[in-house]
């Protein structure tokens, strides 16, 4: 698999493109079955399709229910795939059309929020209707969200499909606010390169055969893994119309190195994934609208398209880029990954100037962030391992909500800062001193990547602690081990000023659970410390209480809302190890373990989790 | 006074693009002054074009071509 930077190029023939109506249509009646927009439609897929192959280039192309009634998109799918490779799939994006409405009597559109009688229904609606037009049934489909219970039905149903569009990566309370509180597509917490979903929860990778779903899926695009943390998602990611709609371009010039970067920087991942990158373009039709799109002339939509591609052909003649269809991309996946190999990204801030370093870990039991501008803190936990069965769609819990909950989230239950009051989410650790108390968090550093075996390390520099009269040289080692749902965090004790001084490092975690931005109630979360033959636990009723024992070693909570374990815990045999509980306005649990060290010393932590039924 | 409509270019709010929220404005042809529907903007066309360069103060690498990713 050596340096293979595999990319997936999609294009889809949507008869009534997203946005499209709303923007051509307005001061209209809606009618989705207006013949300009119908040929619109077509005329944009044509021209995705030709940029393509003018450059080299093979595609996938997912025909939508509204296009397989529509001769012409089936007969330039069939000629396309004849003389290109490309492969001929089928979305479940694309629903709005006449045929639809009439049936199903709704405008519903996503398939993961309709019931699950009505996503069987769909399903076998669309791909009998691409059976009877092709011949055969499809090898990859896919939306924006394929929750667990449709992929299991499809793959079920319809063995030949093999790759899927499953998610698209951080797209949830962000995406909504950007939307005017109006575009229902939250799910985040999934990983952002391709994965084999587990049967349980389409977020968390399979661990094994058993849980194996039986599709590779990949990410509807590749986005910008700081960018896209806080801001709007949908600005930054390798679809060329996203780049414009961040307004990251130059107005005189219409130029967008941010694009490029954004590939090259997938490109590097290569470093840390054993010589594997990837990447995805998927442009759905409403992009290139010849009205323009928000500010941007139609000129710069197809500009940026072409641009786009462009730079792809041109890594593919460099031998640089490896073109593949959805289909032959699962089999390349299968063929060179395991199912507990760890996806991994050291990312910079290629964007904003602020030397940032960002560190992602994905594997089957996590999904982790590490912050480097924050000493290596811990600032987004998703707990895989509890490989949550969360149904979606009507009837479900819930409806739209399709996000992995995290135990931390910096954003949306702040981090180390917080207004006034109470604490923010976040692993992290403070060291102590004479009465002085400073927080890693405050501690801005970078990291390299080492693999080692089955153990990823991320080795932090060096930072300077300064306390009145005292100096603390101190540096962090983060370890992921491939098949274990540990993390190992080792803090070095590596000069004092005083060599003969003893300082206290306080390791922590705090945090909670939930999928957005407000709180959920913790009413049900045990905490409990143990070691040294004693134990003590706290049932959580906002009562702000603490329990600790010295020679503690394992401070565990356990969150029956989504089914997770989680353990701060360590092997020392002088350490102490508490809990806390939150209150009403800092509605969060503690687990830490404190210890006493010298100069040369460690302090090594193991962060758990696991299923806790 | 006649109801609103989209511009010829269907632009965005800068005030709200600036907290992250993509509002389309409607544009007054009364007033000729585009107006956003959720805060209190309203300006020219030449305006939102100066806001919307304002906007990039924040993309601090915008236009620098990276290739150390290290």
């Amino acid at each position: 698999m050596n340096q293979t930077f595999a990319v997936n190029i999609i294009h889809r023939p949507e008869m009534v493109p997203e946005y499209a109506e709303k923007v051509t249509g307005q001061g209209k009646a809606e009618d989705i079955g207006r013949k300009a927009l119908l040929t619109e439609s077509l005329d944009i897929f044509k021209f995705q399709q030709e940029t393509a192959h003018k450059n080299g280039l093979k595609t996938t192309i997912q025909m939508t229910y509204a296009s397989l009634f529509n001769e012409e998109a089936v007969s330039i799918a069939k000629a396309d795939h004849e003389k290109y490779g490309d492969e001929i799939a089928l979305s479940l994006l694309g629903l709005p059309c006449k045929e639809f409405r009439e049936k199903y009597n709704t405008k519903d559109f996503c398939i993961w929020m309709f019931s699950m009688e009505d996503k069987k229904r769909i399903v076998d609606d669309v791909f009998g209707k691409f059976h009877e037009i092709f011949g055969f049934y499809p090898e990859s489909t896919g939306s924006y969200y394929m929750d667990a219970d449709l992929t299991n039905y499809i793959k079920d149903k319809y063995p030949s499909v093999k790759c899927a569009v499953a998610t698209c990566w951080e797209e949830g309370p962000k995406a909504y606010h950007t939307c005017n509180n109006s575009w229902y597509t939250l799910f985040d917490g999934g990983p952002w390169n391709p994965w084999i979903p587990s049967k349980q929860n389409t977020h968390a990778p399979a661990a094994n055969e058993a849980e194996d779903s039986g599709i590779v899926a990949i990410p509807h695009l590749s986005r910008d893994l700081l960018a896209c943390y806080d801001g709007n998602g949908s600005n930054f990611g390798t679809h060329p119309q996203n780049v414009l709609r961040g307004m990251i371009y130059d107005t005189k010039t219409w130029e967008y190195p941010y694009l490029y970067n954004l590939i090259d920087q997938y490109r590097h991942l290569e470093k840390y994934n054993n010589g594997y990158s990837y990447n995805m373009m998927f442009v759905g039709p409403g992009w290139l609208n010849k009205m323009g799109r928000w500010e941007a002339p139609y000129e710069l939509l197809k500009k940026s398209y072409e641009d786009g591609m462009a730079y792809y052909g041109e890594l593919k003649k460099e031998g640089k880029l490896v073109d593949m269809t959805m289909a032959e991309f699962a089999d390349f996946y299968r063929a060179n990954k395991t199912y507990e190999e760890p996806e991994c990204a050291l990312w910079k801030d290629i964007l904003y100037g602020s030397d940032k370093q960002i560190f992602w870990y994905c594997d089957p039991y996590m999904r982790a962030q590490v912050n480097m501008d924050q000493g290596g803190a811990i600032v987004d936990l998703r707990p895989y391992a509890a490989k949550l069965k969360w149904e979606v769609g009507i009837g479900t819990p819930h409806v739209q909500d399709a996000s992995y909950p995290f135990l931390i989230q910096e954003k949306y239950r702040a981090g180390y800062f917080t207004h006034y009051a109470g604490e923010g989410t976040v692993r992290s650790a403070k060291v102590c001193y004479n009465g002085e108390e400073v927080d890693l968090c405050l501690c801005r550093t970078h990291a390299r990547f080492e693999q080692d075996g089955k153990d990823r390390k991320l080795i932090l520099d060096p930072v300077d602690i300064e306390f009145y009269d005292l100096t603390v040289t101190l540096q962090t080692i983060i370890t992921f081990t491939e098949g274990s749902s540990d993390i190992k965090i080792e803090r070095n004790i590596l000069k004092m000023s005083n060599p003969d001084a003893k300082v206290t490092v306080n390791e922590y975690m705090v945090a909670c659970y939930g999928t957005t931005e407000y709180p959920e109630d913790m009413t049900g979360i045990t905490l409990e410390v143990s070691g040294s033959g004693k134990s003590a636990s706290i049932d959580y009723a906002y009562k702000c209480r603490e329990e600790a024992i010295e020679g503690g070693k394992l401070a565990t909570a356990v969150i029956p809302a989504i089914e997770t374990k989680v353990s701060l815990g360590t092997d020392a045999d002088d350490a102490k190890a508490y809990i806390r509980e939150g209150y009403a306005f800092s509605p969060m649990f503690t687990l830490g373990v404190e210890k006493e060290v010298s100069e040369k010393e460690v302090v090594t932590t193991w962060l758990s989790l696991a299923k806790a039924n | 006074m006649a109801q609103s409509s989209k511009g010829k270019l269907n632009y965005r709010c800068p005030m709200c693009f600036f907290r992250d929220l993509d509002i389309d404005m409607f544009y007054d042809k009364d007033k000729k002054e585009y107006y956003c529907l959720r805060c209190q903007y309203v300006g020219s066309e030449e305006d939102v074009l100066a806001k919307n360069e304002l906007i990039r103060i924040k993309y601090g690498r915008m236009m620098d071509r990276i290739t150390d990713f290290d």
